[in-house]
C-alpha cells in the first residue's frame, strides 16, 4: 500500500527534477545549437574547423573578460571597466614607455596593472561600499581619458612581434588564443567548483545577509572576485592587443557591455548565486557564430545589432518567467 | 539640530542624500570661473550655458525617476538618437512630434513590462533596448543629416531655451516632490534599497504601475531632450545620444541619488547636471583638452561615490 503510494510519487518527482533541471539549462546552449544547426544547413561549407576557428579567436579576448565578469556578477557586483583597461594595457605594450622592455617584462607589467585595477575597483565596492556600477564606470572613465591624454589622441606604435608570433601559432588547427581561452575557463571552473573560494561566491551570491551571519567573509570575496576580475581584464587586453598587432586608442568601448550579455546568456543572474563557467562560454560563442550566421546572410550592421538585442532580451526573459513560476 | 547638521554634511540616514558636499564644490567651481576664467562672464556664455544644460537635465530627470525605486535605464542615449533620426524623417512636424513621443511611450512600456512583469534585471531589460534602438536607428538614417521640421527649430531657438529650464525644473518638481506618484517612488524604492521588494505594496502603494509609470516617464524625458538636441544641431544624428545614459547616470549620482533607490533629490539632480555643465564649460573656455576634461569628470565621480555611503555591496 504504502509502496504503491510511493512509486508514482517519488517518479512524478523524478520527473519534476528532470524538467526543472531541463529549465536550469543556460539559453547560452540553445542559442549555440540552433545558430550551428542553422549555418550547418545553409552554408555546410563554412562548418570547418580552419574558417570557425578564425572567427572565435576574435571573440577570445570577450571569453577571458567573461571569466571575470561572471566572477563579479555572481557576487552581485559588476565591473564595467574592462575596456579601459584593455585600453591600457595596449597603450603600455604598443607605445614603448617601458624603453626596451623584453615581451616577458611586459606581460608580467600588464598583468600588474589588471590586478591592481581590480584590487581598487575591489576596495572600493567591498571595504567602502561605493556602488559598483559607478565606481567601475568611474574607473573606466578615468583610463580612457589617461590612454588618450597620453597618447594626444593618436595610435600609440606597434606591438613587439613576439606576441603577434605567439597569437597565430595552431596546435591541432585550434588558434592558440582558443586553446588559451578554454584552459583559462577550465582553470576558472575547477577553481570555483573544488576550492573553498567558490562556495564563498555561491553562498555570497546566494544570499549576502545569510552568508555574513553563517562566517563568510562577504567583503573578502567581493574583493578577491574584483581583483580575479582585474586579472582576467588584463589578459584579455594582452590578447586583444596581440591581435591587433598595433596600438590603439579607439576600441573595444562596447566590450564590458558585451561580455555582461554574454554572461546574462550564459546563464548567470544578478543577485543570484548560480550559474556556472561553461554558459557563459557558449554565451561568447554564440555571440561568435551570430556574426558568422548574420555576415554569410549579408544582414548590415544595424541588424545585427538588433537580433544581438534581441537575443539578450529573449535569454533574460526566459530566466525571469522561470524565476517567476 | 546637531544631527540635522551631520546628516547635511554625509548624507547619512537622508532621504536627499550627500548633495550639500557637490553643492559647495559647484558653488567653488562657479565663484572661481566667475573671477578667474574671462569668457565665462559674458551673457551670452551663461545663456550657452543654459542651452548645454537643458538635455543633460531632461534626461537626468527621467533617468532620476527610474533610479529612484531602484531601477536604471540605459537605453536613454539611444532613444535620443532615435528621436532626432524619427524628426529628421521628410513628413511635416504635426505627424513626427505625435510619432516621437508615441514611440518614447512605447518604449518605456516596454522596458518598464520587462523589468516589472517578466521579471528582467534593469540592466539587462534597458541594455538590450540600447542595443536594438541602435540598430533601429542605424536603419533610419545612416549617416548625420535630413532636415527638421520648422516647429521644432523655432521651438528651441534663442532665449526660448531658458522656458525650456524652467519647465523643465517644473515638471521635475512636480513629478518627484509636489505629487503623490513621487512619494510613492520613495517608497518603493526604499523597500528596494532595503532588500524588501514587497514593503511599499504591504503599504497599499501599488507597486507595478508605478515602477512602469516611471520608466514610461523616463524615456518621454528622453524624447525631450531628443527633440530640443534635434532642434539644436538643425538635423538628425544617430550618434548623438552616445554616452547620454552614462552621463545622465554620474549627474544623478554626483548629486546624492543613491543607485539602490529610496534616496535623492531634484535639487541634487539639478546640482549634478549644473556641475557638470560647469566642468565642461570652464575647462572648455580655460582650454583644457578633452581628454584631461575626461580625466577630471571620472575622477569627480569616483570620489563623490566613494564618499556615498550605504548598506549593500554590489550593484
Amino acid at each position: 500500500m504504502t509502496a504503491a503510494v510511493k512509486i508514482p510519487s517519488s517518479s512524478k518527482a523524478a520527473r519534476e527534477t528532470l524538467l526543472s533541471r531541463a529549465a536550469k539549462v543556460p539559453p547560452a546552449y540553445f542559442v549555440f545549437v540552433i545558430l550551428l544547426v542553422t549555418l550547418w544547413l545553409t552554408r555546410p561549407q563554412m562548418i570547418n574547423i580552419n574558417v570557425m576557428g578564425t572567427f572565435i579567436r576574435q571573440v577570445a579576448p570577450l571569453g577571458i573578460l567573461v571569466l571575470g565578469q561572471l566572477l563579479v556578477m555572481r557576487v552581485r557586483s559588476i565591473d564595467l571597466s574592462g575596456a579601459g583597461v584593455v585600453l591600457i594595457i595596449n597603450y603600455v605594450i604598443s607605445s614603448g614607455i617601458l624603453g626596451d622592455a623584453n615581451a616577458g617584462l611586459l606581460v608580467i607589467v600588464a598583468l600588474a596593472i589588471g590586478v591592481s585595477l581590480g584590487l581598487v575597483n575591489g576596495l572600493l565596492i567591498g571595504k567602502r561600499r561605493a556602488s559598483a556600477v559607478l565606481v567601475t564606470l568611474a574607473v573606466n572613465t578615468i583610463l580612457v581619458g589617461v590612454v588618450q591624454f597620453l597618447a594626444s589622441g593618436k595610435p600609440p606604435g606597434n606591438v613587439p612581434d613576439a606576441f603577434g608570433d605567439v597569437y597565430n601559432v595552431k596546435y591541432l588547427s585550434l588558434p592558440s588564443p582558443v586553446i588559451f581561452w578554454i584552459v583559462l575557463t577550465g582553470v576558472m571552473a575547477v577553481f570555483l567548483s573544488r576550492f573553498v573560494f567558490g562556495r564563498h561566491v555561491s553562498s555570497v551570491g546566494e544570499n549576502p545577509v545569510a552568508a555574513h551571519f553563517s562566517g563568510v567573509p562577504v567583503e573578502r570575496t567581493v574583493i578577491i572576485a574584483h581583483t580575479i576580475a582585474g586579472l582576467m581584464a588584463g589578459i584579455a587586453g594582452l590578447v586583444q592587443t596581440s591581435s591587433l598587432g598595433v596600438g590603439s586608442i579607439r576600441f573595444g568601448a562596447d566590450l564590458p557591455l558585451e561580455a555582461v550579455a554574454a554572461t546574462i546568456l550564459g546563464g548567470v543572474v544578478f543577485g543570484r548565486g548560480d550559474g556556472g563557467v561553461w554558459g557563459p562560454f557558449f554565451g561568447v560563442l554564440s555571440f561568435a557564430l551570430l556574426f558568422v550566421v548574420m555576415t554569410s546572410f549579408g544582414v548590415p550592421d544595424a541588424g545585427k545589432l538588433i537580433a544581438r538585442g534581441l537575443i539578450i532580451m529573449l535569454a533574460a526573459t526566459y530566466y525571469g518567467l522561470r524565476t517567476n513560476s | 539640530m546637531i544631527v540635522t547638521f551631520r546628516r547635511l554634511l554625509t548624507g547619512q540616514d537622508s532621504r536627499q542624500g550627500l548633495w550639500f558636499l557637490p553643492l559647495t564644490i559647484g558653488c567653488l567651481g562657479f565663484l572661481w570661473l566667475l573671477i578667474g576664467v574671462d569668457g565665462f562672464r559674458n551673457p551670452q556664455n551663461l545663456l550657452n550655458l543654459i542651452t548645454q544644460a537643458i538635455p543633460l537635465l531632461l534626461v537626468g530627470l527621467g533617468q532620476m525617476l527610474v533610479i529612484l525605486v531602484g531601477g536604471l535605464d540605459l537605453s536613454v542615449g539611444s532613444v535620443v538618437s532615435l528621436t532626432t533620426a524619427i524628426l529628421a524623417l521628410d513628413a511635416p512636424g504635426y505627424v513626427l512630434l505625435p510619432t516621437v513621443f508615441l514611440v518614447a511611450g512605447l518604449i518605456g512600456l516596454i522596458n518598464g513590462l520587462a523589468i516589472t512583469r517578466l521579471n528582467v534585471h534593469p540592466i539587462i531589460a534597458t541594455l538590450s533596448m540600447q542595443i536594438i534602438l541602435r540598430g533601429i536607428t542605424l536603419i533610419l538614417l545612416p549617416t548625420a543629416g535630413g532636415v527638421i521640421p520648422e516647429i521644432v527649430k523655432q521651438s528651441v531657438s534663442g532665449r526660448l531655451s531658458v522656458l525650456w529650464l524652467a519647465a523643465a525644473v517644473f515638471v521635475g518638481w512636480k513629478l518627484i516632490h509636489g505629487s503623490r506618484f513621487g512619494l510613492h517612488l520613495f517608497a518603493i524604492g526604499g523597500g528596494v534599497a532595503a532588500d524588501r521588494q514587497d514593503t511599499a505594496s504591504k503599504y497599499g502603494v501599488a507597486d507595478r504601475r508605478n515602477v512602469v509609470l516611471a520608466y514610461v516617464l523616463c524615456s518621454t524625458f528622453a524624447a525631450v531632450a531628443g527633440v530640443f538636441l534635434a532642434g539644436r544641431i538643425v538635423s538628425g544624428d544617430p550618434n548623438v545620444g552616445l554616452l547620454l545614459e552614462i552621463d545622465s547616470i554620474t549627474a544623478v549620482a554626483i548629486g546624492g541619488t543613491q543607485l539602490t533607490g529610496g534616496v535623492g533629490s531634484l535639487h541634487g539632480t539639478i546640482i549634478g547636471v549644473v556641475m557638470m555643465t560647469l566642468l565642461a564649460n570652464g575647462m572648455n573656455l580655460g582650454n583644457v583638452s578633452a581628454f584631461v576634461q575626461t580625466i577630471i569628470k571620472g575622477s569627480i565621480l569616483l570620489v563623490i561615490v566613494a564618499l556615498q555611503s550605504r548598506k549593500k555591496i554590489g550593484l
